[in-house]
């Protein structure tokens, strides 16, 4: 993650919001709240496209440039944030994130962090295997993630998709493998691949 | 011209002229022009003044509020009140003196809408009614001849004697012999005897009415005539009323008796009275006024202002009556409007000018620049000063008239004073205390209510209204030096503080007072911050208002004061503000700012910033979505169920 933050991070360009010290303070006002939460939501996604991450530790992102301005010296509190995490998994929130070890009160403060749900990963995930042509074919799921045959399609995209057709070229490259394990079962419940084989060497056939 | 208009305080009260005093206030009040009720003021308060009384309505005050000055009252009458027939105190006017000669050829014929009143019975009104007089002034019993004739009717036996010819209404006394009666011999009482003369005298005139209107100056003027039992007064009435000529009676349709006009059954043969339409009549009258009260109205608006009221009726719906007219009384007689031109009375030593003149009379109280003396040496001799002062105003007063009317008003200021004292003494602190405390304008005392039922309620109007008064009143400016919004607390301790230590109000009945302002529709308001601080404000003063003056603010501080090393964009969001500097910038309490603040973002014109330097509240750019960019397809929309649901079906080929 570090790797990829200092290589892409002066392209990350914060919303106007982050410079405004009572972004970082969690509204009482109903009203206010639900914007600054619609804010930050959307602060958080991008941030974890951009920098291609897929579970957020809130414990280790508080230090993070994410939740954290240095200029202002404000930062989002570690509860403050867990309520803007917790409000993304809730409906209202768009269900834009989902706790991984028991949520709010388990304090763990790990969840996924779903700029695109397993549902739409897997619309991404059809539209690849449509795209070039390897519908009936059995993929390992190592491969599908770390090979090299998946590389292209996300990285460079990023640089030169137009902002209008942003949707379904994004990477699954150096996914997370339970997400794309996930993203598999939305597919396989719609009966549009079959998932086999054993805890390594699992492979999938789409039809 | 009767009826006068009437200028309003902020607090819907009337504005008092210098020198006049509130004496009385009772709510639930009507008001009639001679026996029909005035349209549109029926229900308001009545303001017993030295100098005039008021009536405040209570739905239309500005409109339809309207006074009767005393001096122009030529007397006033007071009626019990009977079944649902409210009491009521009379007010007659002075005659205008230009009509006196065609009044009194008026009032010698019989007055035909009177006659044909009278055989109809209408059985609401009163007997005090029926003696209403337009022109109570014109049958001055001196003036009229005295009759050979007039009979006084003898208490023990009934027989009707002759008054003695040489019996003078004018001159009489009760030193005058007066003969027994013819039959059983027994001496009648002067008063009595001098009635039945006046009556007679009158009745001769072919108005019954008449003799009631001459009996009373007469006897006041003979000081026999105690006007304050009013028991004594409708005995006199009734007495009148028995010698009335026979064409007044009401003859019984079935044997001919003539009856007392106001039986509504024979006395003799027990035949009803009533013919069956004017019962009818009454029927429906009852069914149909009721609710409201029995009397009739005016059915046009004749308040014209050359208009001559016949007399002007005060009905009190509620009780409250006797004190109003017993302190209706004591104006009448203090006749304090007389003095309201009356110089102050020439110093007679000028190096004492400013001693400690009449302590009672509490404005009075003047810095005393006289040497500083101490103990009890010092007590005594200001006693001694003052005794000596007081000497000195009543011996100028009474060298001549010119001096004794120049100093008329601390005259009766002093002899209030000692009227006072030569009570006894328990009532008398309690009074000289609510003095003080009406001298300092804080005039609504509950002494000054009466003690009915509604009296609580009408206290805390009276109080709330008080209360209006004193926060609006341009000179104090209390509200003003408060930023135009105070906290209850602090408006109690100053109010009492105000009353100067006497007559205190518990803080619940200054609270009850305070929600009463909405109510009756006062220009302050009180308000209640989420934390339970109650504050006054200005009616006009909106929360709006203060969050435009907020922002307003902050909108300026985007360009004023520059901090050189912030690290936000300083010209787009401005600067955030404590409570202490909102509390400065706008002269609130520390407590007041931090409340509008809060209001404010609850409204959800702020937003905070919570720090280690403290909480801040800038304006709100959280809300403003447009500020971050939509460049992306990143979603924040809420997430819907039925999406799942249509999914399903759709993967179901149901669709």
């Amino acid at each position: 993650m570090d790797s990829l933050q200092s290589l892409t991070a002066e392209s990350f360009t914060y919303p106007q919001s982050y410079s405004f010290p009572p972004f970082f303070t969690l509204q009482p006002n109903l009203q206010t709240r639900l914007s600054q939460l619609r804010k930050w939501s959307r602060l958080i996604q991008r941030y974890c496209r951009h920098y291609h991450i897929f579970k957020l530790s809130l414990v280790s992102a508080l230090d993070t440039s994410l939740f954290k301005n240095a200029e202002l010296r404000k930062r989002l509190s570690l509860n403050d944030a867990l309520q803007v995490v917790d409000w993304m998994t809730r409906d209202e929130g768009g269900r834009r994130a989902e706790w991984i070890d028991g949520g709010l009160d388990a304090k763990g403060g790990t969840a996924w962090v779903y700029w695109k749900r397993p549902e739409e990963w897997a619309e991404v995930i059809v539209g690849w295997v449509e795209e070039t042509g390897q519908k009936s074919t059995v993929l390992t799921l190592y491969e599908l993630i770390n090979g090299e045959m998946t590389v292209g399609q996300g990285t460079v995209s990023r640089d030169w998709r137009p902002k209008s057709n942003a949707h379904g070229t994004l990477d699954f490259h150096g996914m997370d493998p339970d997400l794309f394990q996930r993203s598999l079962a939305v597919l396989v419940k719609r009966s549009k691949a079959q998932v086999f084989g054993s805890e390594d060497q699992q492979g999938v056939k789409f039809f | 011209m009767f009826l006068q208009p009437l200028d309003l305080t902020t607090a819907l009260r009337p504005t008092l002229l210098p020198d006049e005093a509130l004496l009385f206030v009772q709510d639930a009040v009507g008001l009639y022009e001679g026996k029909y009720k005035i349209p549109g003021l029926q229900n308001g308060h009545a303001y017993l003044t030295t100098h005039r009384v008021c009536y405040v309505d209570n739905m239309e005050p500005r409109k339809s509020s309207t006074a009767v000055e005393l001096k122009s009252v030529d007397r006033y009458e007071f009626y019990a009140g009977f079944l649902k027939s409210s009491p009521k105190i009379t007010l007659h006017p002075k005659a205008p003196k230009r009509a006196s000669i065609q009044i009194r050829s008026h009032s010698t014929i019989p007055n035909p809408q009177r006659a044909a009143q009278s055989p109809s019975r209408s059985s609401t009104t009163s007997p005090v009614h029926r003696g209403a007089s337009a022109f109570s002034n014109s049958g001055s019993g001196s003036n009229t001849p005295r009759s050979n004739t007039a009979t006084w009717v003898c208490t023990i036996c009934s027989f009707s004697n002759p008054v003695p010819a040489n019996f003078d209404t004018a001159t009489a006394n009760s030193n005058t012999p007066l003969p027994a009666c013819v039959t059983c011999g027994v001496k009648p009482s002067f008063p009595h005897v001098l009635k039945a003369s006046i009556a007679n005298a009158a009745g001769r005139q072919g108005s019954q009415s008449q003799s009631q209107a001459a009996v009373q100056p007469l006897l006041e003027s003979h000081g026999q005539y105690r006007e304050n039992s009013s028991i004594e007064y409708i005995e006199a009435l009734w007495r009148e009323e028995s010698a009335l000529p026979a064409k007044s009676r009401f003859q019984c349709p079935r044997c001919t008796f003539l009856n007392h006009p106001s039986l509504l059954a024979c006395e003799l043969c027990g035949a009803p009275l009533l013919t069956t339409e004017s019962k009818a009549a009454e029927v429906l009258g009852e069914r149909i006024g009721r609710p409201e009260s029995p009397g009739p109205s005016l059915d046009s608006a004749s308040l014209g202002i050359d208009h001559d009221m016949e007399c002007v009726k005060f009905s009190f719906h509620a009780g409250g009556e006797k004190i109003f007219h017993e302190r209706l009384k004591g104006a009448m007689v203090q006749r304090k409007w007389l003095l309201q031109n009356a110089p102050p009375v020439p110093d007679s030593s000028p190096g004492n000018a400013y001693s400690t003149a009449i302590p009672i009379d509490g404005d009075i109280g003047q810095p005393s620049v006289r040497a500083r003396t101490v103990g009890i040496a010092g007590l005594e001799r200001q006693g001694l000063e003052l005794r000596r002062k007081n000497e000195a105003v009543i011996g100028s007063a009474f060298e001549d008239l010119d001096a004794l009317m120049a100093s008329a008003k601390e005259v009766v200021a002093l002899a209030e004073s000692f009227a006072k004292k030569s009570d006894e003494g328990s009532a008398d602190a309690n009074q000289l205390i609510a003095e003080s405390a009406k001298a300092l304008d804080m005039v609504t005392t509950k002494d000054m209510l009466g003690s009915s039922a509604g009296s609580e309620s009408l206290y805390l109007s009276e109080m709330a209204r008080n209360l209006a008064e004193y926060l609006t009143d341009d000179a104090k400016g209390i509200l003003r030096k408060e930023g135009g919004i105070m906290s209850l607390v602090d408006l109690w301790a100053v109010f009492n503080r105000a009353r100067g230590g006497v007559e205190l109000i518990s803080p619940m009945d200054f609270e009850k007072a305070a929600r009463l302002w909405e109510k009756l529709r006062l220009p302050v308001r009180l308000r209640q911050f989420k934390n339970g601080l109650l504050v006054v404000q200005q009616a006009d003063r909106t929360d709006d208002k203060t969050i435009a003056q907020l922002l307003s603010w902050l909108q300026e501080l985007h360009t004023s004061s520059f901090i050189p090393e912030v690290g936000w964009g300083h010209e787009a969001f401005g600067r955030g503000v404590t409570a202490q500097e909102a509390a400065h910038r706008f002269g609130w309490s520390v407590g007041v700012a931090s409340e509008e603040l809060d209001m404010a973002e609850e409204k959800g014109a702020l937003c905070r910033e919570e720090g280690i330097e403290g909480l801040r509240f800038w304006e709100n750019w959280i809300v403003d979505d447009e500020s971050d960019d939509f460049d992306d397809d990143i979603n924040v929309d809420p997430f819907f169920e039925i999406d799942q649901v249509m999914k399903n079906l759709e993967d179901m080929g149901i669709f």
